[in-house]
This record gives C-alpha cells, sequence and structure tokens, in this order.
C-alpha cells in the first residue's frame, strides 16, 4: 500500500556549476603546481595535503557524526609503518608495495572494527567511546616502542626503499587524492547515508526506534575511515621514507581534532583549508619561535571551541558571502519549497485480519535496586484493538511501553511481539519485529528537513544510497494521510527544528508510520496539541485500528479522549494491571474512581 | 614480597593523590578537566619555584595547593563554565588549555628538566631491605588527603551541597543551593588538588613542561571506572595500580605503562559502573 509522493523540489542535487569548475581548476592546479611554487613550500604542502586527508576522516567521525576520536593518528601509523616494516625487512618490489598498502589497509580496518566492538555497543556513552579512541593510540605508541629493531622503537625506521617518485609526481598524488577524497566525501556527506550521520550525531535514540543500528552504521564508518587514514599514512611514509612512532601516538590525534575544530567541524572546506594552513605556517613558523607558535595555536584553539564552536573557515565564508550580497554579487541559493504531490496507486486493502495476539506479555518485571515499577504484568493484545494504558503519574506506563520497545529494559518476564520473543534485542530489532514507537516528547532530527527524516523512517524498505538521494518518496498511505491532513507536505524543506511543536508531533508519527509497524506504542501523542489537532490524530488511530488492523498501545491522560477512541482500557496502579476491560467497564468502575482521586485506600488494601 | 607489597601501596597512594582531584570536578561538573595535567604540571613548577627562592621545602605543599586553586577558580569561570552544556567541547577547550600552559612553562622556566628539592631523603631499612623514605611519606600525604578529603564531603555543609548537585543538579537548585558557586569550588579544589599532586611527585620524577600529561591518561581513567565515588576510586588505585606494578614487575615496563588504561577499559565495557559498589 505504497503511495508515491513526487516532490518538484529537488531532494538530491547534482554537483552544481561552480562546485565543478571549482574541482577543476584544483585538479589542474594539482599537476602544475610544484613546477611554480617555491620547492620548499612543494615539500610542505605535499604533507599537509596527507594530513589534510586524515583530518577530513576526523571530521567525517566528529563534525558529523558526533563521535569525538583522538585516535585517527593510530590508522595513519598503521599504514605508515606497514610500508617501512615491509620495505624494510622482506624487501621492496612491486608485488610488495602492494602486500603492504593492503596489508596496512587491512589492520588499520581490522583494528577500526575491534574499536567499534569495545566502543559502540548498545548504550555506550559519549564519553567512553573518547576514552577508547584515546587509550587506541596510547596502546599503539607503546607497541612501536617495544617493537625494539623490528620497528626501530622510539627512533623510528628510515632509510628504507620506496616507491621512487619525484617531489612533483607526490605532489599530484597527494593533492590529487585529496581532490578525490574531498569530491567524494562531498558525495557521501549529501547523499542519504550521510543525511543518516548527521541523523545520528542528532538523536541516536530515534535512529535505534527507526530501526537502524547506528551501532554497526558508527563502526562501518570507522573502519572505512581507517582505511582512507592508513592510505594516507602509506603515501607520507613513501614521500618521507620515515616513520616514528608519534605517527601513531595521541598527541598528533588531537592534533588532527585542533585542525578541524579551527576549519570548522560539519564542513568540508573547514577542515581540509584549516589542516593545510595551519601546518604551512606551522612549517614556516615553528622553526624560528616554536614555543610562542604552540602557545598561539592552544589560545586560539580554546577560543574557537568557546566562542566560534562551527570554526573559523564557514565565518570566513559567511563574511564574504555577506559582502558580496551587499555589493549585489551574490545570490543566496533559492530554498527548496518542497511542493508534494501524491500520486495514489490504488491503495490495497487492510492488512490480513488475524487472531494471533500482536503482543503476548506474561509475568513482566521491572525493577530498579530494591524499587518494583512493574510487577507481574500479563498483557494479550490482538491486531484491531486499540488498548488504552491509564493510570496516574508514576503507575509504570511509559515503562511498560520501554520494555517492550527495548530487550535490555525488562528485569524478567517474557515478551512475544507478532510471534518473535523478545530476547535481550535492542530496540531496532523490536522494530523488525513490527514495533512502532512514538515518544512523549517530539523527538525528530532538527537539523534534518521533513523529507530527509521521512526517507531515514523508510530505511527498512528502501535502503538508503551511499551516493544519491532520491526524489521520490514512497510513503504508505497512514503516513501520507497525517503528512496532508496536518499540512507537512507543504513544507517538506523545512528544517525540523523550525517546526512547532504540534508540527514535530504529526512529523514524528508519520515517521512511524512509515516503518510500517503493524504494533504502534504511542505515548500521551496528543499532549501540548489543540483540541483539532487532538480530534485529527484520534479519527486516524481510530481508522488505523479498525480498516489496517493495527494493534495500537496508548498511553494517555485524557480520559475523555481515551473514552472516544478505544477498544480496550487497561488501567496501571503502583505498576500493577488492576483493571482490564471495555471502555464502559472502566467507566463504571469504583477502583478507577479510587486510583485517580489518589486516595491511598487501595494500595494499603493490597 | 614484602617490598612488592609496599611497592603497590604506595603506588596506589600516589595515583590516588593524582586522581582525586580530577574525580572531585568531574563528579560535580560532569566534565573531564583535560588541562588536569598541566595542573599537575603547574605544581611541580610551584615546587621548583619554592626550591629556587630558598624556602624550606615543606611550603612547596601549601604553595602549589594556592596556585592551582586560584587559577582553577579562573579557568572554571572563564573557560569550563560557557561549556556546561556542551561536555565533549569541554575536553576539548581544557586540553589546549594544557597546551597553553605548558608553552606559557616553557617560555618562562626552558624547556629543560630540573629537579626539585625534597623535604625528605634517603632510605629507612624495611623487612629485608631498604625503602625510599620519600615514597613512604608520600603515601602519609596521600592518605591524609583522602582523609580531609572524605570529610570534606561527609562531615560539611559544602561536601553535603557538594553531594546534592552531584546526584540531581537540578533538585539541588531547587532547595536553594548554588549549584554555580557549588562547581567553581570544585574546580577549583580540583585543580588545587592536581597542583599539590603534582608538588608531591615531583621528588619521585623530575620537572618538565610536559611532565602532566603522562599522568592525565591514567587519572583520566581511573577516575571513569570511579564515577565520583572516592571510596572506589581508592579501590581502583589498588587493584589497577597494583596490577600495573605486577605486569611492570613480571611482565615487561611496556605492558605495565598500559595496565590501567586497556584494564580500565576493558572494565567499563564489561561493567559500566566500574568499581562503584551499589
Amino acid at each position: 500500500m505504497a503511495i508515491e509522493m513526487t516532490s518538484t523540489a529537488p531532494i538530491i542535487r547534482s554537483l552544481p556549476w561552480g562546485k565543478g569548475a571549482v574541482v577543476a581548476v584544483l585538479a589542474v592546479a594539482s599537476l602544475i603546481g610544484p613546477y611554480v611554487l617555491d620547492p620548499y613550500l612543494v615539500n610542505v604542502l605535499i604533507r599537509s595535503f596527507f594530513y589534510a586527508s586524515v583530518a577530513l576522516t576526523v571530521d567525517l567521525l566528529w563534525g558529523y557524526t558526533g563521535i569525538l576520536t583522538f585516535g585517527q593518528s593510530t590508522f595513519f601509523g598503521i599504514g605508515a609503518y606497514a610500508a617501512a616494516l615491509v620495505f624494510t625487512h622482506v624487501g621492496f618490489d612491486p608485488g610488495m608495495v602492494w602486500l603492504a598498502l593492503v596489508g596496512g589497509v587491512a589492520v588499520a580496518v581490522a583494528v577500526a572494527g575491534l574499536v567499534g566492538w569495545l566502543a559502540f555497543y548498545y548504550g555506550a556513552s559519549p564519553l567512553y567511546i573518547a576514552v577508547v579512541t584515546l587509550v587506541l593510540p596510547i596502546v599503539a605508541t607503546q607497541l612501536v616502542l617495544s617493537g625494539g629493531t623490528f620497528t626501530g622503537s622510539s627512533s623510528g625506521l628510515v632509510g628504507f626503499t620506496v616507491i621512487d617518485l619525484g617531489i612533483e609526481a607526490w605532489f599530484s598524488i597527494a593533492a590529487g587524492g585529496l581532490l578525490v577524497l574531498t569530491v567524494a566525501t562531498w558525495i557521501f556527506v549529501n547523499s542519504e547515508m550521510g543525511r543518516l550521520l548527521v541523523a545520528i550525531r542528532d538523536n541516536e535514540q530515534r535512529c535505534q526506534y527507526l530501526g537502524i543500528s547506528s551501532s554497526r552504521v558508527k563502526t562501518y564508518l570507522m573502519m572505512a575511515t581507517a582505511a582512507v587514514a592508513a592510505m594516507a599514512g602509506f603515501g607520507y611514509a613513501n614521500f618521507t621514507m620515515v616513520v616514528a612512532p608519534e605517527m601513531t601516538g595521541f598527541v598528533f590525534g588531537t592534533e588532527l581534532v585542533i585542525w578541524v575544530a579551527l576549519g570548522g567541524r560539519g564542513t568540508l572546506i573547514g577542515p581540509v583549508v584549516g589542516t593545510i594552513l595551519l601546518d604551512v605556517v606551522s612549517a614556516y613558523l615553528s622553526g624560528s619561535m616554536p614555543f610562542v607558535w604552540k602557545l598561539a595555536i592552544g589560545s586560539v584553539f580554546v577560543g574557537v571551541i568557546l566562542f566560534l564552536p562551527n570554526g573559523l573557515v564557514p565565518m570566513v565564508g559567511n563574511f564574504i558571502r555577506g559582502g558580496l550580497r551587499r555589493v549585489g554579487m551574490w545570490w543566496p541559493e533559492a530554498v527548496a519549497v518542497a511542493d508534494i504531490t501524491p500520486m495514489a496507486h490504488g491503495i490495497e486493502g487492510a492488512q490480513a485480519y488475524t487472531d494471533a495476539p500482536a503482543l503476548d506479555i506474561s509475568h513482566l518485571e521491572k525493577r530498579f535496586g530494591s524499587l518494583t515499577v512493574l510487577e507481574d504484568i500479563n498483557l494479550v493484545t490482538r491486531p484491531g484493538e486499540l488498548v488504552s494504558l491509564v493510570g496516574p503519574n508514576g503507575a509504570g506506563k511509559t515503562t511498560l511501553i520501554r520494555c517492550l520497545s527495548d530487550g535490555f529494559e525488562r528485569t524478567s518476564g517474557s515478551v512475544i511481539i507478532n510471534g518473535n520473543t523478545l530476547d535481550r534485542q535492542p530496540p531496532y530489532d523490536c522494530v523488525a519485529f513490527g514495533v512502532g514507537r512514538k515518544f512523549q516528547a517530539a523527538n525528530v532530527f532538527d537539523s534534518l528537513t521533513v523529507a530527509e527524516c521521512l526517507r531515514l523512517a523508510r530505511n527498512r524498505h528502501e535502503p538508503l544510497s551511499a551516493i544519491r538521494r532520491s526524489r521520490v518518496l514512497n510513503l504508505p498511505e497512514p503516513a501520507v494521510r497525517v503528512i496532508r491532513t496536518t499540512g507537512l507536505d507543504k513544507i517538506m524543506g523545512t528544517e525540523a527544528r523550525h517546526l512547532s511543536h504540534g508540527m514535530k508531533q504529526a512529523l514524528e508519527l508519520s515517521m512511524v508510520l512509515a516503518l510500517e509497524p503493524s504494533i504502534l506504542m504511542l505515548d500521551e501523542p496528543t499532549a501540548g496539541l489543540t483540541k483539532a489537532e487532538r480530534h485529527l490524530i484520534g479519527d486516524i488511530l481510530v481508522d488505523l485500528a479498525k480498516h489496517d488492523a493495527f494493534c495500537i498501545l496508548l498511553v494517555e491522560h485524557d480520559l475523555d479522549f481515551v473514552r472516544q477512541i478505544s477498544t480496550r482500557v487497561v488501567v496501571l496502579h503502583h505498576g500493577r494491571i488492576v483493571l482490564d476491560g471495555s471502555v464502559a467497564d472502566v467507566v463504571g468502575s469504583e477502583l478507577v474512581q479510587q486510583v485517580y482521586a489518589g486516595s491511598g485506600k487501595f494500595g494499603e488494601r493490597k | 614480597m614484602q617490598v612488592l607489597i609496599l611497592d603497590i601501596v604506595t603506588t596506589a597512594a600516589i595515583l590516588f593523590a593524582v586522581s582525586c582531584g580530577l574525580l572531585i570536578s568531574f563528579g560535580v561538573l560532569k566534565i573531564i578537566n583535560f588541562a588536569h595535567g598541566a595542573f599537575l604540571t603547574i605544581g611541580g613548577y610551584s615546587a621548583l619555584v619554592v626550591t629556587q627562592m630558598g624556602w624550606d621545602p615543606l611550603l612547596a605543599y601549601p604553595f602549589s595547593l594556592l596556585v592551582g586553586l586560584v587559577l582553577g577558580a579562573a579557568v572554571e569561570r572563564f573557560i569550563v563554565k560557557p561549556l556546561y552544556d556542551r561536555p565533549l567541547d569541554a575536553i576539548l577547550a581544557t586540553w589546549g588549555l594544557g597546551i597553553v600552559i605548558s608553552q606559557v612553562i616553557t617560555i618562562v622556566f626552558g624547556r629543560g628538566v630540573q629537579f626539585v628539592q625534597s623535604p625528605v631523603t634517603g632510605a629507612v631499612e624495611l623487612f629485608d631491605g631498604s625503602y625510599s623514605v620519600y615514597r613512604l611519606a608520600a603515601t602519609g600525604g596521600a592518605v591524609i588527603i583522602g582523609g580531609l578529603l572524605a570529610l570534606l564531603m561527609h562531615r560539611t555543609r559544602l561536601g553535603l551541597n557538594a553531594r546534592a548537585v552531584i546526584m540531581n543538579e537540578n533538585l539541588a537548585q531547587a532547595l536553594g543551593i548554588n549549584s554555580s558557586s557549588v562547581r567553581l569550588i570544585a574546580f577549583g579544589l580540583g585543580a588545587g588538588l592536581a597542583s599539590l599532586a603534582g608538588a608531591i611527585i615531583t621528588p619521585l620524577s623530575s620537572v618538565d613542561p610536559n611532565m602532566g600529561v603522562p599522568w592525565l591518561v591514567n587519572a583520566f581513567m581511573l577516575v571513569l571506572v570511579a564515577g565520583s565515588s572516592l571510596l572506589a576510586l581508592l579501590i581502583g588505585s589498588v587493584v589497577l595500580g597494583g596490577l600495573q606494578l605486577v605486569i611492570s614487575t613480571y611482565g615487561s615496563p611496556i605492558l605495565g605503562g598500559l595496565t590501567i588504561a586497556v584494564a580500565a577499559a576493558l572494565l567499563l565495557r564489561i561493567r559500566p559502573k566500574g568499581f562503584v559498589l551499589d
């Protein structure tokens, strides 16, 4: 029951003319550069280009995905040492060059996979990730230092035979490599996968609940960046004919972060320009005044982190753009106004109605230390039911939803979702079983547009592309209904952070519906909405249960709303189910009045 | 065997002294002070100043504590406070500050290695051999620091406020605790303790502008496995410090140097609470 929505405004942008021209000019410059520049500068620039390639990988991890890493230096070092070790101990011939390159990249990727396994487990804190990337270079340096004559210990390895190329060729390789890498990264960060990285930075939890294993994405990203860094290190060792333990170390790792921060994290031009400028200036100044230069870098770094978290290059860029605009030489790019025309392709019938339970919960329990929040919860719900969970604050309603959508949450008891037994499994597995969860507070991706948020929600049905952005959003009919009735279709190009509270709620609901779940868990979906919006959501929910055979679990405080739409009401009190029946049963119940009147009597009678 | 146990005790004590300042500021501010190593260095050079001025070597301790307190409070107000909402950026800003501090020290004192006069010297006959008196004295100093800190946290109004902020800052504020000043004092105290620890380790290790950096990583790892508990820090220092010593003695010193970092990272992977007991 897919509905195709065509956006007239392109979600994908192809490489524009201006940028294409810049790339062409730079490509030419990388060929003629060494013949026109001062030889010392050419030497320095080659090094800077290799460093800038690694800085780009730091930017991808930290600037785009939010993973602060001090360890990219290690992968650079692995690539460099692969060349030095092979050429020193095995010998040099063309076959060995490939062996060293492939071997270095393979080791770097394997180490990155290990780091990912260690650092990106479900529930790891950002601080722990920083710790692991800090330990990595320290371990690497110590291993190199303990290698004796094999690794050259503290003096490193020198004088090995390397690929015999002139300095002009090295310049073209380093510059051309950096250019190719930058363009490839530009394509990647603008692709659907690239938007996923930003989504992980913005809201990793929402990613998990859209069925995305963010741990796996981050691990693969780490492995890919490790491969790039290792290649840069391999080139660098071949160019300089020297490797030293510092290249694998933590100080170089932090230096990379400093370059990215000063240049501008989360942009591509910033880290590249920042690294090249700083490294070149450093080459000229650090000889004459090493301490003052480092002092200046440290001071500027602190200042940038404090006052210009987006870095210097974007600031300069904005300044120039502002100046050009004032003299009428710059027009801002037209803001993409996505004009959505849904094209119905014939809505298929409702999901096949079955009587098999959607959710089968038995003896579920949740404890925090000695505090029992949920106790002996037994509940079976079927497709087509709209079950409202009610109860006073602290009754355990949200906790119950959490236990059903994240296998790590409950203390004991069994949960069967659509016939799948829920083990200790992260939320993205629950999504695979058919669970769609909407949070109490609107939970979307602030930096992404409405269209991008919805596209990510479709990841399980249409794999995200790493090189392009689709112009077409294929959304299931219920999601389209929410989008059209709330008017989200008129603001598809707006960043989610600019939406009103109600619109954010509607966006999150349509993202959840875009998952095509069969079980919908909604935590106060109408909180903070106007009466009209509430009505609308209510109608949609009733429709989903009745016609599409969704099983809906609704946490709600508004009892009038509950009465209007529910087919069944479950009352929770002090972590137990005290009543489970039809709306009429609950409305007439003296027990419920006691529970809500807040008298302690019921609790005491227990 | 007795010497090994003695070594473990003194090593753990020194690790505890070096890390406890970081623990205080991390516990209250939830921000890792990556300039901690630089504050250790500041303490080392404070002791050097005392030596160069020809003052009593014992003065090095109050002097370094004072220098650290004052500088730490200034850093809290001007650098850390604007970054309360950006903990990862706070790591970077304080790391940058560490670079600034070590460069200023290099420019003022030169980059060479220098030595500080120790208040006590020589060795004492213990068990079957002799043992450095200074290591024993440093252990005593660490015990005093730990005891005073425990008293401060559990027996004073300030400590009560600090613990309230550690547990639930919003609630503490709602109860009328000025969490901003608690943060200021905690960070200043943390820096002061780092500086004091820097003065304590100087006779054991020479003074140079980057002397604090190798200690930073171990202190950082110990604090992460200790959360905000002094007791857990003590346990961590004994267990990981002891492990380090055993591996250095019977394995290789290089592996020993990695022990704390690797063991702590693995421990956190298996048990995110680390050595925190409850």
